[in-house]
């Protein structure tokens, strides 16, 4: 009960940090980040898409209860369904500080266009929301009934606790069905925000969705794995250990899936050796190799951790494996925006010139003194507001999870079907 | 009507007279260019690129191309990009909500946002005050939209709009005017007797990133006399 307290204490800090550092950075404009026009999406993008990508464990882990009759993992579909619920909170949330014109948003409502791939996530991620909720709701119902909650509940009062029961059962499933297309959809489409765009060339590849779809499989596994074994504790880890292994084994089987997938991508991006593309490569593998490694070497770790017999066995081993993974999804998103805003779009050749290609340099936005207003490249760095801004979506998923784990029973010792 | 620009390279002297004019008449705060003219191949400009002696040095003006295929308007999640009856690609300044997302997809470089508010970065970047540039009045297309205000809202993008302000009552965009070579012609690419249509008929053309399929309506003559 303290300990809860107390994460909901940091939970809170860190909600309030991210809308003080929002709340400045509206008084100022986003000049306060160190984004510019040649580097136009940083940080905050690149959270957002992590948070995206946690969100699938939730559904991924009850339709597998459901589709494949994995009885072992039915005690973790409420815990999975809430932790997709919070991550796409957080996802949604994180989009808001990147709007410069926040104030606007429901323009996209009022006036939306259909041929943008972002109002298409806006709509598969807002029925994410819906369905995630939905599905927590109808999990958590019979025991609220039973301890008299009236909030959202009050129709249950006609009914008996078994026929809340039988509800639960019946639209639980249903939920999971409807919902697992919708856990794909939202990776497939946040992932087209990027392949859509020609002038990309890091993005523009249609293997940038499956890939999103893998990836976003291990990490949204990983998470749920990790808020069960804080739920259960060290104590409970052997009573429940089959399904934390089913979940390491989907978590190190997407990971091969993810592998295959960035393989194929290099290999397209490099054998034709088109100036482009070897410009991509020499920013992957030299200026930002240190963060490519992190992307690459991590998760790779993770893999093979969790397809060792003592990997998927031991507590510590599947904590350590999934944390290391959430530092290596987090650079893989953080790598989409490095390669392609610093290959410029509009690069020549001057043949004449023995010039293969020349960036047309862009105009930052801002006028400093002593620095160039025209660029070719732009070391993009957060800034201390970015961080803090940032701070929004972790506070959020921290907050859900853990008032919710409070308030109702997550807990799989009591198996309620 | 198909409002469309050519630039004769073979003219261009590379002096920038187009990018300042245009920068004073549409209003344009510090660092914010809707216009650039560079030596390509060179680190800076005017100065000349080339190997084994033999030294060349061509320029390069680039705005928006207002193309055709416009895969900002098309990414523009609230319609704030669109293109008029004229076929000019234009923002509404009202609409945007600053997401960014035209600047990621635009190939050209070409989209300027506005991290502060215009009157703050004049103001740091030490314009005397009450100083104003460019064209003072607010203009709103015919549907009210508004594309063009002195002082943008902080937050929105903006870019070239072929001098909406002008050639919406017939007269020539601010570069066309400003340039003293005649490098840029202007012109309805729908009028085959339209200079821009018999250019573009007669003479070999080249369009930026043409291979992107964006269809550009700003089409370049390509430098014949060498300045070597």
């Amino acid at each position: 009960m303290k300990k809860s307290n107390i994460l909901l204490g940091l939970a809170g800090s860190l909600i309030l940090i991210s809308l003080v550092a929002w709340g400045y950075q509206i008084y100022n404009g986003l000049i306060v980040t160190n984004m510019r026009n040649s580097f136009s999406w940083g940080l905050y993008i690149a959270t957002f898409a992590f948070f995206v990508g946690v969100a699938a464990g939730g559904l991924i882990v009850s339709s597998t209860v459901y589709l494949f009759n994995i009885e072992k993992l039915k005690p973790f579909t409420r815990i999975a369904s809430l932790s997709a619920f919070a991550s796409i909170l957080g996802a949604g949330a994180m989009i808001l500080p990147d709007m410069g014109r926040v104030d606007r948003i429901w323009n996209i409502f009022v006036y939306p266009n259909f041929r943008s791939p972002l109002v298409w996530d806006v709509m598969v991620i807002s029925a994410y929301l819906l369905i995630t909720f939905l599905s927590v709701y109808v999990q958590i119902l019979p025991d609220r009934k039973k301890e008299g909650s009236r909030f959202l509940n009050g129709w249950t009062k006609a009914h008996s606790q078994e026929e809340v029961e039988a509800f639960s059962k019946k639209w639980s499933k249903r939920i999971a069905l409807v919902g697992l297309p919708v856990a794909i959809l939202i990776h497939t489409v946040t992932a087209l925000i990027f392949a859509t765009q020609a002038s990309r060339g890091w993005w523009n590849t249609a293997v940038l969705p499956p890939d999103f779809v893998s990836v976003a499989v291990a990490s949204g596994t990983a998470l749920v794995l990790v808020i069960s074994l804080l739920a259960v504790g060290k104590e409970q880890f052997d009573q429940h250990k089959g399904a934390f292994q089913i979940m390491a084994l989907i978590v190190a089987g997407s990971l091969v899936v993810h592998f295959f997938f960035v393989s194929v991508d290099l290999i397209i991006h490099g054998w034709w050796g088109s100036r482009e593309a070897e410009e991509i490569l020499s920013l992957i593998f030299g200026h930002y190799g240190y963060l490519y490694a992190t992307e690459l070497l991590l998760p790779a770790f993770t893999m093979v951790l969790f397809f060792t017999e003592k990997g998927k066995r031991s507590y510590r081993a599947l904590m350590i494996g999934s944390v290391l993974l959430f530092i290596g999804v987090f650079a893989h998103r953080l790598m989409l925006m490095f390669p392609a805003f610093n290959a410029i779009p509009l690069s020549l050749s001057i043949p004449g010139a023995g010039i293969e290609s020349w960036a047309y340099p862009v105009a930052l936005g801002q006028l400093q003194e002593g620095m160039p207003v025209f660029v070719s490249s732009w070391a993009y760095m957060p800034t201390l507001v970015e961080y803090g801004v940032t701070l929004l979506p972790f506070g959020l998923v921290l907050f859900v999870v853990t008032a919710a784990l409070k308030m109702y029973n997550f807990l799989p010792q009591k198996p309620f079907m | 009507m198909r409002l469309g620009m050519v630039i004769d390279l073979d003219r261009c002297i590379g002096c920038r007279s187009c990018a300042v004019a245009c920068k004073s008449h549409n209003a344009q705060p510090p660092g914010t260019w809707w216009n650039r003219v560079f030596t390509p191949g060179a680190s800076f400009h005017q100065a000349a690129v080339g190997k084994d002696g033999a030294l060349q040095m061509e320029y390069l003006p680039v705005s928006c191309q207002m193309c055709d295929n416009p895969a900002c308007q098309k990414v523009c999640p609230s319609g704030a990009t669109y293109t008029d009856e004229r076929g000019v690609v234009l923002i509404d300044y009202e609409r945007c909500i600053g997401c960014r997302y035209c600047i990621a997809a635009c190939p050209y470089g070409v989209r300027q946002y506005n991290w502060e508010d215009p009157k703050k970065a004049k103001a740091r970047a030490g314009y005397e005050k009450g100083y104003e540039y460019g064209y003072p009045a607010d203009f709103r297309d015919k549907d009210g939209r508004l594309v063009y205000t002195p002082n943008r809202p902080v937050g929105v993008v903006e870019k070239c709009t072929f001098c909406v302000q002008y050639t919406s009552g017939g007269e020539q965009p601010a570069c066309v005017k400003g340039c003293p070579g005649k490098v840029r012609i202007f012109g309805d690419l729908d009028d085959p007797s339209s200079e821009v249509s018999k250019l573009v008929r007669k003479r070999q053309t080249v369009r930026l990133k043409e291979e992107l399929g964006t269809s550009p309506k700003v089409f370049y003559l390509a430098a014949t006399k060498l300045i070597r």
